[in-house]
């Protein structure tokens, strides 16, 4: 697995909060020093919406099932998930990396989707 | 600081607008602003404009020096404020602190948002969720209304809250709107309607969500100790306030609060010495309504989690505990992002003038708005008092 498909979050060395990879400074106490988290295979399903209007990026779906999902040891996640059918609060999914999309530009977007186990 | 007052409003229709450009709104709202304020023949200090998408949707930059040359302003100074759907609360902000330092003596603030032209599927859309947090929200497809329907669902199984009681505040902001001849739509649902509406986020349905709108409206604000020379009833902005939240919105320990709501309300509140109690009048940012129930929590109305019980029980119709949204809110007066702002200041100005007809909430004094940049975001507050 290269460093993309694997979800990672930052931890601050300073104090000990768990945060998305793209903060430069600890969101709580403005520290630079990280370590990097990876997350555990399995996570929980915290609320999800199917979208029947999506973006123009998915022009070639009705319609797009979102989730955002927590693991086990507090990373946070939003994607797409597998099934449209019988979603639930709490029920477990694992993470997949694969390609998602065609930007309008013709780019080809990879990312995780979560599938339902 | 020096005191800041309103001494006059302009607002376009909102809604479809076909034969009008970006700048058409702009200047229609702003010469309109400017004759309700009996400033005709004033040079103005300072114009700020307001709009989010004009390079996107409009392909135009420079929207405030083209607005000042049209207008006839020139050589005022012209900046063009972009925080996403609270431009319109930014701009005001901005004009507010010019202002009170002293630096200028009389601003207007004019925000527009032109839409409906845009005819690619989920365009717009596509265009708004440029504010998301990229690789952690937009890349997957996340937009704005499907934000609204994971709070909406984590709202319901956190309150135990049925999905009518949230949908009710669309059949409210409905029957105000009715009343509101600037708004997008002027028409009463049911509750009956609204729950058999398409579905656009589950659980959230095209009737819970704000159109997409073409639309402007504009502002002129003065030093109060000049204000009583151009109008006899100026209104004051009396407590400002904005702050941020994070980026990434599962990022927030508990995403049904808007922490960046209860820090500039709090600010707001303190800046004009009143309580959540003191206000009369509450224009919320409904683009969606979930957005309605959980800002009359956060911004001091109601108990965490009985905002949507409230709205259900009839307590923020006109004539309730308080009145929120009587232009018909988002939801019907209609969303043109960069307008948004201001127009909610406006219903405020006419509803303590005593001007706002059949949608006018009794012996108003007191009104405070929440525009929203982002989802939650990045939030200003407008407190207004009748001088
Ligand atoms: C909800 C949404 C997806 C609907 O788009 P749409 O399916 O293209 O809707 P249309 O414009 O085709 O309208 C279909 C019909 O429903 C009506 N309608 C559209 N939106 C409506 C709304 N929000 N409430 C009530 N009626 C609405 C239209 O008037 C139209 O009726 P008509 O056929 O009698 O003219 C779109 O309005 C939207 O994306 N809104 C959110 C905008 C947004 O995110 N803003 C930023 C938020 S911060
Ligand atoms: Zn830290």
């Amino acid at each position: 697995m290269n460093s993309k498909e694997r979800i990672e979050w930052k931890k601050c060395n300073n104090c000990g909060f768990l945060q998305y990879p793209t903060h430069l400074r600890c969101l709580k106490c403005k520290s630079k020093d990280f370590i990097l988290v990876e997350t555990s295979s399995v996570c929980n399903l915290l609320s999800y919406t199917i979208l029947n209007a999506p973006p123009a990026e998915f022009r070639n779906q009705k319609s797009l099932a979102l989730g955002i999902v927590e693991f086990e040891n507090g990373i946070r996640a939003l994607g797409q998930i597998s099934s449209k059918e019988d979603l639930e609060i709490g029920m477990k999914l694992k993470p997949i990396y694969k390609k998602i999309c065609e930007n309008l530009d013709g780019s080809e977007v990879y990312t995780h989707i979560f599938e339902p186990i | 600081m020096r005191e800041v007052a309103i001494i006059g409003v302009g607002h376009t229709k909102f809604g479809r607008l076909n034969d009008k450009s970006l700048l058409d709104l702009l200047c229609e709202a702003s010469l309109e602003a400017i004759e309700d304020s009996n400033t005709s023949n004033t040079d103005f200090d300072s114009v700020y404009v307001a709009s989010m998408l004009a390079e996107t949707l409009n392909h135009m930059t420079g929207v405030a020096s083209a607005l000042v040359d049209r207008i006839g302003l020139l050589p005022a100074a012209a900046d063009h404020i972009k925080n996403g759907p609270a431009s319109g609360g930014s701009a005001i902000k901005n004009a507010f602190y010019a202002i009170a330092s002293g630096a200028c003596e009389l601003v207007l603030v004019s925000g527009a948002e032109k839409m409906t032209h845009i005819t690619l599927p989920g365009g717009v859309t596509s265009a708004v969720a440029t504010m998301t947090h990229h690789n952690a929200e937009r890349i997957h497809g996340a937009s704005l209304p499907s934000f609204a329907g994971l709070l909406t669902r984590s709202y319901m199984e956190k309150y135990n809250v049925p999905k009518e009681w949230i949908t009710s505040i669309a059949v409210k902001n409905h029957r105000n709107g009715l009343n509101n001849p600037y708004a997008h739509f002027q028409k009463e649902i049911t509750l009956k309607k609204a729950m058999e509406s398409p579905i656009i986020a589950d659980p959230l349905q095209l009737y819970d969500i704000c159109p997409i709108s073409d639309g402007a409206a504009a502002i002129v604000m003065c030093d109060a100790n000049i204000a009583k020379k151009y109008c006899d009833s100026p209104i004051l902005i009396t407590g400002v306030g904005q702050a941020t939240d994070t980026h990434i919105i599962y990022e927030r320990e508990d995403v049904t609060v808007l922490n960046a709501l209860r820090i500039c309300s709090k600010q707001a509140y303190d800046m004009a010495k009143k309580t959540p109690n003191d206000i009369d009048v509450f224009e919320a940012h409904d683009a969606f309504t979930i957005l309605e129930a959980i800002q009359s929590e956060d911004i001091g109305f109601f108990k965490k989690g009985e905002g949507a019980k409230a709205a259900h029980e009839g307590l923020t119709e006109i004539g309730g505990k308080i009145p929120i949204n009587p232009s018909g809110g988002l939801k019907a007066r209609g969303h043109p992002l960069g307008a948004t702002g201001v127009a909610q200041v406006i219903e405020l100005v006419w509803q303590l003038r005593g001007e706002a007809g059949k949608r006018q909430v009794a012996d108003a004094d007191t009104g405070i708005t929440c525009n929203f940049g982002g989802f939650g975001n990045n939030i200003v507050s407008i407190l207004v008092e009748r001088m």
